[in-house]
């Protein structure tokens, strides 16, 4: 156990939270509106891979940042779409997506590159290696100020946690709503870009595996609460990247079996949500479709 | 509302793809009465509208499936031949592109029908392989260790067709096993590593933690312990579910931990998550060692040498074997003495390995043909 770099760890920390906050923060955008973003797996499938294709295409990762933007915010947009003109279940939506983007991208990159399973490798020169770590980490005080301290932030909080006060002050609660998930697309978005072309340098199939549902428990973890959400990414990941340096280590002469090194992640959250965190407080009006002159 | 939705298969080029389709069964404007069907709000569904729904999805999925089925005229008389890939999917540029490489120099060379189908997650598995069955798909190929359970059960309902399996072994006389000695290959590689190694110390990192993943990492740790018993190998797994196969993320930071503790060569056996092995290589200017398939050109010149498992022979010599009516069940084994295990050297790392080296290895491969040099494999009970 002695000879982990303190250095290595922290760095591996750093570039292991960076999807996870991107996702979270995003998640916490649409769900401080009042509506469930279980879609943020899909939504960084579709960041990941089109941000990959469209860089392998124009050679630029510049127009494939920005393409990986809209395409996050289209699948938001259905996401939106279905949950709030809708008014369908946004659990059932946001795992109908999941489910969706584990096909389309498969199938858009057959098209493309005669490879379903992943695109052709983007040059080194072409990551973004360092970007969307900034990003993330800067939006933590940004997402702060706008929360708390913007008019914006103020109606998004309000139509979250009771919908028919912010109407009846004037609020347009759907538009609200709109704006929440939709920004989460850009967020989440860009956490699947990270993946693909910045601390890799292609998209895999199903290459998130599981990183949205995690961001999803930072986000419930860290009480909704950007600094919160912060920590708790900083745990996932500190948890993680040692997790990945214990792996092999001995103790008393005995190989310590890999499961449970790799459980390390997994116990840490339940000991802190179990005994720190006390009871999470979601938004109350999260999950519940706004329907005007409805009780 | 709730969206109904349907796993539909669509054929694209000589694909069946799953995926699930949303169904969208009114426009986007809902008429009040079906928005009292389909809303929360609407407490109790009468009975009567929730048999149409029910009807409706049933009536669209079959629609679905019958745009496919049905043989083409040019396909009768041929042997149909069915294969169902793993998780990582058939351009994995591993393990499955193998097998899918040589189940299309199969369709090229023979006259066969081809379909495949890329399960995205393992309860897929075993509706994919039956749905071959029931169409009496004369060969089921099955790609990796996961489908051993689900084929053996299929195989026993379907005795009159015949199936293969690859990496695992299903004792029935319609199934036709095939195996591989990896770690003969790893061994060798593993050499190779050794030899290049100026640190001392490298690498192995799989993908799921598995008795198969086990026996690459003890080969190759006795390849490398071969030439230089004090040398240091690090052994990292992914993960131990599927989804260890799809995380080059992961696979990206292991290496890396392995290189930043002095690890100069990393082996990959872990599928896509094995080419962020490749970005870590070529991230710190290290090498990386190849796996399944020739993964040389991968990243030219970071890739010292490929631990290659001729999948793509195997399976190509059981659809000739089955078109020509001499299928065998049992074990097909494969190793270094029919070129069913090899290491890779292409024009992309002739470079990286000096001669000397070469015939040290070529030594040792004649060696542990004529079994002078015993390697364990530790899957063997």
């Amino acid at each position: 156990m002695a000879d982990i770099p303190v250095f290595s760890v922290l760095e591996s920390t750093l570039r292991l939270s960076t999807p996870l906050l991107l996702a979270a923060l995003g998640g916490l955008y649409s769900e401080r509106s009042g509506v469930i973003n279980m879609a943020l797996e899909g939504i960084m499938l579709a960041g990941a891979f089109t941000a990959a294709a469209v860089t392998v295409k124009t050679g630029s990762p510049w127009i494939g940042l920005i393409a990986a933007i809209l395409a996050g915010v289209a699948v938001a947009g259905i996401h939106a779409f279905c949950c709030i003109k809708c008014r369908a279940d946004q659990v059932v939506v946001g795992t109908a997506i999941n489910i969706l983007m584990l096909g389309v991208p498969a199938l858009l990159s057959g098209a493309m590159f005669e490879s379903t399973g992943s695109t052709p490798s983007v040059d080194q020169s072409q990551q973004l290696p360092n970007l969307p770590i900034l990003i993330a980490f800067a939006a933590v005080p940004v997402t702060h100020y706008i929360l708390y301290k913007t008019s914006f932030g103020l109606r998004l909080r309000a139509v979250g946690e009771t919908p028919q006060a912010a109407d009846t002050a004037g609020v347009n609660v759907l538009f609200m709503r709109y704006a929440g998930v939709l920004l989460s697309g850009v967020l989440a978005a860009l956490a699947g870009l990270y993946l693909s072309i910045g601390q890799g340098s292609l998209y895999t199939r199903n290459m998130t595996s599981g990183r949205g549902y995690i961001a999803l428990a930072a986000l419930i973890f860290g009480n909704w609460v950007p600094t919160r959400v912060l920590l708790a990414c900083l745990l996932f990941g500190f948890a993680d990247a040692v997790q990945i340096r214990l792996q092999g280590t001995t103790l008393g002469g005995a190989t310590i079996p890999t499961q449970f090194i790799q459980m390390v992640p997994y116990v840490v959250t339940m000991f802190v949500l179990a005994g720190f965190v006390g009871k999470a407080h979601p938004p109350q009006a999260l999950g519940m479709p706004y329907m005007k002159e409805q009780r | 509302m709730l969206y109904p939705f349907a796993f539909f298969r669509y054929e694209f080029g000589d694909s069946l793809i799953l995926s699930a389709s949303v169904l969208n069964p009114q426009s986007s404007v809902l008429s009040p009465e079906w928005s009292s069907v389909l809303s929360p709000q609407s407490s109790v569904l009468s009975p009567m509208k929730t048999k149409l729904l029910a009807l409706l999805l049933v009536c669209l999925t079959f629609a679905g499936m019958a745009c496919q089925s049905g043989p083409k005229a040019d396909e009768s008389g041929k042997i149909k031949v069915g294969i169902v890939f793993d998780i990582g999917g058939k351009d994995d540029k591993s393990f499955n592109a193998a097998a899918n490489e040589g189940v299309k120099r199969a369709k090229k060379d023979l006259p066969i029908v081809l379909r495949d189908v890329e399960p995205g997650e393992p309860t897929s598995l075993e509706p994919s392989m039956r749905a071959f069955a029931e169409r009496g798909y004369d060969l089921i190929i099955g790609v990796g260790f996961a489908q051993a359970p689900i084929m053996e059960q299929v195989a026993k309902d379907y005795p009159n067709l015949k199936f293969a399996i690859i990496d695992g072994v299903i004792e029935l006389p319609n199934v036709a096993s095939l195996v591989f000695r990896e770690h003969e290959g790893c061994f060798l590689v593993g050499m190779i590593a050794a030899r290049t190694s100026k640190t001392g110390k490298v690498g192995f990192v799989g993908g799921m933690d598995i008795p198969l993943i086990r026996k690459f990492a003890k080969g190759y740790e006795e390849g490398a312990h071969y030439i230089d018993p004090k040398i240091e190998v690090k052994e990292n797994f992914v993960g131990y579910t599927d989804a260890a196969w799809n995380n080059p993320g992961k696979g990206k930071e292991l290496a890396k931990a392995q290189i930043d503790a002095g690890a100069d060569v990393v082996f990959q056996a872990a599928g896509n998550s094995g080419l962020g092995v490749f970005d870590a290589a070529q991230d710190t200017g290290k090498l990386a060692i190849g796996c399944d398939s020739n993964q040389n050109w991968v990243k030219p010149g970071r890739v010292l040498t490929s631990m290659v498992k001729r999948v793509d022979t195997a399976v190509y010599s059981i659809v000739k074997e089955t078109v020509e009516r001499k299928f065998s069940g049992g074990i097909h084994s494969y190793g270094l003495q029919n070129d069913g295990i090899a290491y890779a050297l292409d024009s992309y790392n002739e470079k990286l390995i000096p001669k000397t080296i070469l015939d040290e290895v070529e030594t040792a491969r004649t060696k542990i043909i004529k079994g002078e040099i015993k390697v364990t494999d530790a899957m063997a009970k």
